[in-house]
């Protein structure tokens, strides 16, 4: 078992009255490469800064390997790009890059840092006449700018072209391929899906979900299956329905025409097909699709919303 | 660090407002100044008393917008932030800060002096070492103002608050007519009057006045206090 790269225990920090972080227990392991995903205000921007060692937990302990994130920053282990990172104006981008060389303990030449960022055409250009993506850019070339071991991205393509995103990607994988601990914080989903090997779900500073996107997928209720039952087939009792295996969740339409419509969420669709004729059903314009994690995500965060608010009614 | 202190030195002498209200504007009031008729008290020479009033006022000017403008947008920008994600140690940016700071202030102090040699100003050679020394040394003071102010307001609050300090300050500081009267009992609290009375030795009959820089090293260590306060109640903020 290798030491983690980062530990957070029972954090919370909270402004005033908001609790932007609550109880966070969490763990990143060498080599991961880890999507953090979160509707607006979930905790997703607070949790990197409390990681950072940017700002301090109210409660709990955060660490970076091993010891306070300070540390391991001063040691060049870290290399981040913050959505709130600004950039100094009145230099140009390879002056700004040679100084994130410059105080680098482990750098990489300034010529290949340029390179790995993809903005070797802009090195010339001032930093204050640059579009939103191509500073977007310069700040993750200042996070690639040594040997780090654990990269840190909060939305790291917003602003960028589809295009520029693609190339990103890229330049972020070989990162990956390279050892290098990734962490990243995203509203693109497809990002997380198609790049991250675990994805963490926060809501409201709590973590809600954490797995590989094919487990958060099956959590969610992976696939959705849709048919009719007609009346001219015979009668369905709703609590058939309700009992097939594997369900997460039922919606059922009124009849209208003697055609009632149902849409079923489930984890195992086969298992609810096969239920289906076992029960002696008879759907007709059986569907089955599969849920994108875009879908999978609001499943769960509705879950998560739905069982606060149960909570508060309760109180 | 040395390569954050090049690159804030590099920046702000390339910015043009900062060659236009620290270097241009001082000369032109200059100018202004010594070809109007003012009535100089005390036997003191024109010539000289505004090429050191105009040259403290260019070193004051360059400092305060220099850097409290410059820190108030970087700290809102997240510059400040990034540079707390790199192995610099935390006081890096402020040092860098001041050191900038220090160096911009010659150039106007420099050009100054060469306008006020042209117009006819003669010191010895020690007095004028002394006297780019004194004005050098004296612009620490207000280096370290320049950080506080960058710490306690935002960039749009920043400006104004800055402007009106520079102004009330050079009013009752001797920087467009010599303070005489009742006037130098409030002038006394001013640190850009104490800042032009470090110049005093150079006229006819003068000594260095101690009081003076006594008055500033006491501004300094309270501007230096507040800026290293504000800068870490910032860094929790932040």
């Amino acid at each position: 078992m290798t030491a983690p790269v980062a530990a957070f225990r029972g954090v919370s920090k909270s402004y005033g009255k908001v609790r932007a972080v609550n109880g966070l227990d969490l763990t990143l392991h060498p080599g991961e490469t880890v999507a953090l995903l979160g509707p607006n205000g979930a905790g997703k921007s607070s949790s990197l800064d409390l990681l950072l060692g940017l700002r301090e937990p109210d409660q709990g302990e955060v660490t970076l390997f091993g010891g306070s994130p300070r540390a391991a920053i001063q040691a060049g282990r870290v290399g981040a790009m913050l959505q709130s990172g600004g950039l100094m104006t009145d230099v140009t981008v390879a002056e700004l890059v040679r100084l994130a060389c410059a105080v680098h303990p482990r750098a990489h030449r300034p010529e290949q840092v340029l390179k790995d960022a993809g903005i070797e055409e802009i090195a010339g250009r001032r930093v204050d006449k640059l579009s939103g993506g191509q500073e977007q850019r310069v700040r993750f070339a200042l996070a690639v700018a040594g040997d780090h071991e654990l990269i840190v991205l909060d939305e790291p393509t917003t602003g960028m072209d589809v295009s520029v995103r693609q190339q990103f990607w890229a330049a972020m994988r070989r990162q990956a391929e390279q050892g290098r601990t990734v962490l990243f914080a995203t509203h693109y989903l497809e990002e997380a899906d198609s790049i991250a090997d675990r994805v963490l779900v926060l809501h409201r500073g709590r973590l809600i979900a954490d797995g590989s996107s094919a487990d958060i997928k099956a959590r969610a209720g992976a696939r959705r299956i849709s048919f009719e039952l007609h009346a001219a087939d015979g009668h369905v009792e709703e609590g058939a329905l309700r009992a097939l295996p594997g369900l997460a969740a039922l919606e059922l339409s009124g009849s209208a025409h003697g055609v009632r419509t149902v849409r079923i969420r489930a984890a195992d669709a086969d298992a609810v097909v096969a239920g289906l004729y076992r029960a002696g059903c008879y759907p007709r314009g059986l569907e089955v699709t599969s849920l994108g994690l875009e879908q999978a995500f609001l499943t769960i965060t509705e879950a998560a919303e739905a069982t606060e608010q149960s909570l508060e009614d309760a109180r | 660090m040395r390569t954050l202190v090049k690159l804030e030195i590099l920046r702000t002498l390339r910015n043009k407002r900062y060659a236009f209200f620290t270097v241009l504007y001082p000369a032109l009031l200059y100018f202004f100044f010594i070809n109007i008729n003012h009535s100089m008290p005390d036997g003191l020479d024109a010539k000289t008393y505004f090429m050191v009033s105009m040259a403290t006022f260019g070193a004051v000017g360059a400092v305060l917008t220099g850097s409290a403008q410059r820190i108030s947008l970087e700290r809102k920008s997240g510059w400040t932030r990034q540079l707390r994600l790199t192995a610099l140690p935390g006081r890096a940016y402020a040092t860098a800060k001041i050191c900038a700071s220090a160096v911009t202030t010659l150039p106007s102090i420099l050009v100054l002096f060469a306008l006020g040699a042209a117009e006819g100003v003669q010191l010895d050679a020690g007095q004028w070492l002394g006297l780019v020394l004194v004005l050098w040394a004296g612009s620490f003071v207000f280096a370290a103002l320049g950080v506080a102010l960058g710490y306690a307001a935002e960039p749009n609050a920043v400006q104004p608050i800055v402007m009106i300090i520079y102004m009330v300050l050079s009013v009752l500081g001797g920087t467009w007519y010599p303070i005489t009267g009742g006037l130098k009992s409030i002038a006394r609290f001013d640190p850009v009057y104490l800042y032009n009375r470090l110049a005093v030795f150079v006229h006819p009959g003068a000594s260095f006045d101690t009081a003076a820089a006594a008055g500033l090293a006491g501004f300094l260590a309270v501007f230096v206090a507040a800026a290293a306060f504000l800068y870490r109640r910032d860094t929790q903020q932040a």
